[in-house]
């Protein structure tokens, strides 16, 4: 208040605008509602400065503010004649801590290009190469497991759910250049020697490259796609041998030179073929236990029903898609990324939607991947071939904050435990940043 | 009948031909003559009325020998012959003579005239016997022959016997004086007319059909009556009467006292007299139309016709004009460009320049004062003053710079009026759509592929888009996956690699790498796996049994090794390859070997051939047309389009071009580009013309190589000013609508030119290999 009250005497010239700051944050901060007289020229770091004034705080904590839903983004005074508000009229302006950029906190090189990542798991992180090996990284940054299996690199790597890596182990299912998904399992136990790990089974039917994996909510199902623009949906289950099911139960040892390793691995064929696409299917993503979505260098957005095998719908922009996430509001909203610097959410519960429901444009390059966060509904990351990791709030048209994560092109992105994002690029590194955190 | 027409043409002829022994011993003929031919004098004659009767006995022996016609088609004749004069009653009675010259419709009515008359004079002797007329009737009958004749010429008639009566017959026939007017004002009334005294006359009651025919039926004279619609009454004409109309219409004179050979009297005393009174006869000239007058009057009538007479009033000229403003619009007036300027006039002393001006026009001293605080420019020039006379007035200060400004004008005035061509720039500029409705095409470049330590020379996609291999002259064949921009793999041919071909078949990923003198063929290893094995068989030598071997083959296969492919071994430096559509022939191009440049080489089989004996030039670039069996060689200024099937050629493209330097075409197999290295692209639509359909010089430099996207409709070129131009090329199914053409885009970036430019084979992307070792992905 006392601060409000000098700015208004340094400068007697400048208009003031009502505001009345609200919360959802707890009571010990929380301010008065009654409207302050604040000028028109602060900004979101004006605002802040205020709120940090009036909580009396030594240790300012940063601040972002919601108009209508939607975050401040330029001064009052923009804001008021963008929306044309009444400069007499009071803004009810609700605060929330704002996101800060995280600290790269470390990042562990890889022999290739890091080309996939998936940190879904809370105690590891897998990676997948373009050294045709997955890794496995502990919470220490050490690789404690190497996936040998595949003859050519990995594209694309998913962890399986709970259900089938019960136990101590973990399952993992890599979608490989070499047409072929193979599934590992990884015993958990806390040595920290480096394992090194054989698949266990081996799905085989694309006629091309495998782009993308993507393992059901339930882990018993896992959805490809593929070079050959198919989608295929196999199954996880250890007990895919019962005899009623039969038609996956082709089961023949490999004959291989390296009868070693590959006398534990079963080849296993496909569940399902969705055909539907014209190009290469180059990212899938449940939205359920019985539905799932694809984008394909086709240029469009499709639901699949997987029960039928049926294409619920189908969307399409002008460029060719290179990764989707489901999530956000609902967990139902889609971000696909393309051929293009524009990161596009999709809302597929608009019956006959045909466009995109926001157009984010910020990178410099096409964007390689894109993941929502896990539990904030409005939070989602991009990365793109500039380099840089982007977190996006979807109130807000411009990014929240630029990692400048790689020196190369980004090839994959994640979130980690809420609070961290790790990634990895054509600089063969998996960096990890955290995001610093405020006890609120 | 017959007969009866000569008898009137005579009688025509005769009142024409001898009018001026026509006696007027009656006045009634007297007068009809006078009428018939005014022009002409009365001439004395001296007949007398009994002769009539003689003639009548003539008359009547005639009358035997015709037969008796229908009567009422005598009392019709008549009828119409006083109708005839009635309606001939306003007509003019001049002009006559011409009237009896003119036409075949007179004629005509002639001879149902004739009818009556001959029927008429049948019955004649009885008829004059029985009616006691006497001769007052014969003169009102003779005035029916004059209207006979007015009937058959001029229309005057009805007045003259009206006037004759009253003149003579006045007690006799005391009936209408309403005069010449129309008939029809009494047609609704109760009377006809007024007679002398002013009383009204009562028309009398018509006798209906029935009782005229009864009437007529008994009446053997019935014929000769004739109804007279002035004055409402009928009339029997006598015989005498009919024979003198018979003996008028026979040309002969009315009564046998008139001599038609009279002695000719000269009334004039001519001789002696020494005047220029003529009696020669009138030459003939006078009687004809003249030939000169005609021809001037169809002179008129055709400038009439075309407007070069017009008929319209001379604009009159305002009689006011402005005295000083004409000046001005001189300029305007003159309708050639070259129009006179006037100097600009000076301007005319007004009131304030007078040595003694209005009141109003003098400034006060405040007003002199503002105006010395006024910009030099904004002051007035002069300022008026008083003087109490001319006398006073001084010398003009300004006098010498005023002339020297006027002179200064009239030395700087503009002398002619530059004409001005009024384009709008705009319009000369064809109609193209605008580039932003022919989306997609590649705009930003958003990958780079790095790694080549030489120029890119080459580029080719597999058909999938998957991957691009580029060929380099640092001797290094790469393979890129397209999405990352990553390597994959690489091969080292050990020297400059001059063109790659990737197999357009998706089950056999082999790449063609045109190498110093051979072409190496190499498993791409992207293809289906189940294909391998078969790429394997096919890119191992089979060796052929030596019987085989004639002295010099064509090109030797040899296995390569290193790679596990085929090197085709040719005898001088390949430098172009290319694949047939369904991926088992290459044909390659080695320019220097003459006779041997073009080599089809068959896959499968291992064999190559040699299809042409001769080349007409250089061969630069030969291409399998992408659906059917021909194939294109591009030598340096033709195009030679060949039938494989029928081994012939089928075509020879004039392409006007100087050096081609490379060539594409379309999908679709009948359009075709080329790019030259004089900078200019040619576009051959084949169906339409072996000339170019369009030549665009866009680029400043020489055109590297020109490509056609698979499915967009969209080509590029590509060129050593380091750019890339990307066109939007529709070839529509319509066989009549020409290709679109419009350039949609210049993509830049390189450095040392761009040496081949490459389409994505789905995406609407657009791949370039520079001169400074880069590939660069340019997407829409």
């Amino acid at each position: 208040m006392e601060e409000n009250g000098k700015m208004s005497e340094a400068d007697v010239q400048e208009t003031q605008v009502q505001v009345r700051f609200t919360t959802k944050l707890r009571d010990e901060f929380r301010v008065v509602s009654t409207p302050f007289a604040v000028p028109s020229s602060l900004t979101r770091y004006g605002l802040s400065e205020v709120i940090n004034a009036l909580l009396g705080r030594d240790k300012p904590i940063p601040f972002d503010f919601l108009l209508d839903d939607e975050l401040i983004r330029t001064s009052l005074e923009d804001l008021l004649l963008a929306k044309n508000l009444s400069a007499e009229s009071i803004l009810n302006i609700e605060y929330i801590p704002a996101v800060v950029p995280p600290i790269p906190k470390e990042s562990q090189l890889h022999d290739d290009w890091v080309s996939a990542v998936d940190a879904s798991l809370a105690s590891y992180i897998v990676t997948g190469s373009y050294d045709t090996f997955a890794r496995l990284w502990s919470v220490a940054g050490t690789c404690v497991g190497v996936l040998e299996g595949h003859t050519d690199a990995i594209t694309s790597v998913s962890v399986i759910p709970t259900p089938v890596s019960h136990g101590d182990n973990i399952s993992i299912v890599t979608g490989s250049k070499d047409r072929t998904l193979r599934m590992w399992k990884v015993p958990t136990d806390n040595s920290s020697s480096i394992k090194t790990v054989k698949p266990t089974r081996c799905f085989k039917g694309h006629t091309s490259s495998v782009q993308s994996v993507a393992a059901s909510p339930s882990g018993m199902q896992i959805c490809s796609g593929s070079w050959d623009s198919s989608i295929m949906l196999w199954r996880t289950s250890e007990d895919a041998l019962e005899p009623e099911e039969e038609e996956i139960a082709k089961k023949r040892k490999l004959a291989g030179p390296d009868v070693d390793t590959q006398l534990a691995e079963t080849e296993v064929s496909a569940k399902a073929t969705f055909d539907g696409h014209t190009q290469c299917v180059s990212a899938v993503a449940w939205a359920a236990e019985d539905y799932l979505f694809s984008v394909s260098w086709d240029h469009s957005v499709r639901s699949w029903n997987v029960e039928t095998g049926a294409n619920t719908s189908t969307m399409s922009c002008s460029k060719a898609l290179h990764c989707l996430s489901v999530g956000g509001e609902g967990s139902a909203l889609l971000a696909t990324g393309g051929a293009d610097n524009v990161l596009r959410v999709w809302d597929p519960r608009i019956v006959g939607v045909v466009a995109p429901i926001l157009q984010l444009t910020s990178h410099k390059g096409w964007i390689t991947s894109c993941k929502w966060h896990p539990r904030s509904t409005f939070h989602l990351l991009s990365a793109s071939h500039d380099g840089t990791i982007k977190v996006w709030d979807t109130r807000a048209k411009v990014p929240l904050y630029t990692v400048e994560a790689h020196k190369d092109k980004v090839l994959c992105a994640d979130w980690w435990k809420e609070d961290c994002i790790v990634s990895g690029g054509a600089d063969s590194k998996l960096s990890i940043m955290r995001e610093a955190k405020f006890n609120l | 009948m017959g007969k009866v027409t000569t008898v009137k043409r005579k009688l025509r002829s005769g009142g024409v031909a001898t009018p001026a022994p026509q006696s007027d011993s009656d006045s009634d003929v007297k007068d009809d003559l006078k009428l018939d031919e005014e022009s002409e004098e009365e001439s004395p004659s001296n007949s007398d009325a009994e002769d009539v009767s003689d003639s009548d006995v003539f008359v009547s022996d005639d009358e035997e020998e015709e037969d008796s016609d229908a009567d009422d088609e005598v009392e019709n004749a008549m009828r119409a012959l006083l109708t005839a004069n009635g309606a001939g009653n306003s007509e003019d009675s001049d002009g006559d003579d011409s009237d009896y010259v003119s036409g075949g419709s007179d004629s005509e009515f002639d001879d149902s005239d004739d009818e009556g008359d001959d029927s008429g004079s049948e019955e004649e002797g009885a008829g004059a016997a029985d009616n006691n007329v006497g001769g007052k009737v014969v003169d009102s009958t003779l005035a029916k022959v004059s209207e006979e004749n007015a009937g058959e010429g001029n229309g005057t008639g009805v007045k003259a016997v009206e006037e004759s009566d009253s003149e003579d017959d006045g007690e006799l026939n005391p009936r209408n004086t309403i005069g010449d007017v129309p008939l029809e004002w009494y047609r609704d009334e109760k009377h006809i007319g007024y007679d002398k005294d002013g009383k009204k006359i009562t028309k009398q009651e018509r006798k209906d059909q029935l009782d005229a025919f009864l009437s007529r039926a008994d009446d053997s004279k019935d014929w000769r009556r004739l109804y007279d619609e002035y004055n409402d009454e009928e009339i029997i004409l006598t015989k005498d009467e009919i024979k003198m109309i018979n003996k008028l219409r026979e040309g002969r004179t009315p009564h046998e006292g008139v001599n038609p050979h009279e002695e000719y009297t000269d009334w004039f005393e001519w001789e002696d007299k020494g005047h220029p009174l003529s009696n020669a006869p009138e030459p003939k000239r006078r009687f004809i139309p003249s030939k000169w007058e005609a021809k001037k009057v169809v002179k008129l009538v055709r400038a009439l016709r075309k407007g070069w007479i017009s008929l319209e009033k001379p604009k009159e000229k305002p009689k006011y004009y402005m005295l000083w403003g004409d000046d001005l619009q001189t300029a305007e007036r003159t309708a050639n460009g070259l129009a006179y300027i006037p100097a600009p006039k000076p301007k005319l002393p007004g009131h304030e320049e007078s040595y003694n001006p209005p009141e109003e026009y003098i400034p006060t001293q405040e007003e002199i004062n503002a105006y010395q605080l006024m910009y030099e420019e904004d002051r007035p020039k002069y300022i008026p003053k008083q003087f109490d006379s001319l006398r006073q007035v001084p010398a003009y200060s300004d006098y010498i710079k005023e002339r020297f400004e006027r002179c200064l004008d009239l030395y700087l005035c503009p002398r002619s009026r530059k004409k001005r061509i009024n384009i709008d720039p705009e319009s000369l500029v064809p109609k193209l759509p605008k580039p932003k409705d022919l989306q997609p095409f590649p705009t930003t470049c958003y990958l780079e592929f790095r790694g080549h330590t030489g120029i890119v020379c080459t580029l080719a996609t597999s058909p999938s888009g998957e991957w691009l291999a580029s060929g380099s002259q640092d001797g290094s064949v790469r393979i890129w996956e397209v999405q990352t921009g990553r390597c994959r793999k690489i091969w080292e041919m050990g020297s400059a690699v001059k063109q790659i071909a990737w197999n357009p078949n998706p089950q056999i990923s082999i790449l063609a790498v045109a190498v110093e003198n051979e072409v190496v063929l190499v498993n791409s290893e992207t293809g289906p796996e189940e294909d391998e094995a078969n790429l394997l068989t096919l890119l191992t030598v089979v060796q052929k049994p030596k019987a085989v071997e004639d002295e010099t083959p064509l090109t030797k296969w040899i296995q390569h090794e290193e790679f596990k492919g085929i090197r085709l071994r040719h005898h001088h430096v390949v430098h172009s390859v290319a694949w047939h559509y369904k991926g088992d022939y290459i044909v390659t191009v080695a320019p220097d070997a003459n006779t041997r440049a073009v080599l089809v080489h068959q896959l499968s089989k291992q064999l190559t051939q040699n299809p042409f004996r001769k080349h007409h030039g250089r061969v630069v670039s030969v291409l399998f047309h992408p659906t059917r069996p021909f194939l294109f060689v591009a030598t340096k200024i033709h195009v030679r389009v060949y039938n494989l099937a029928k081994q012939q050629l089928s075509k020879k493209l004039l392409t006007s071009l100087h050096e081609i330097s490379s060539m594409a075409v379309h999908p679709g197999g009948d359009n075709l580009i080329l790019g030259s290295k004089e900078a200019k692209l040619a576009w051959f639509d084949m169906d339409l013309s072996t000339k170019p359909y369009k030549i665009l010089k866009n680029h400043s430099r020489d055109i590297r190589s020109v490509a056609y996207h698979k499915k967009y409709p969209l080509f590029a070129t590509c060129s050593d000013d380091s750019t890339a131009h990307v066109f939007h090329g529709m070839v529509y199914s319509d066989l009549l609508q020409n290709p679109l053409i419009v350039p949609v885009k210049v993509l830049r970036g390189h450095q040392n030119g761009i040496f081949d430019c490459e389409f994505h084979p789905k995406q609407p992307w657009l791949f370039t290999a520079g001169g400074d070792e880069v590939i660069r992905l340019y997407c829409n």
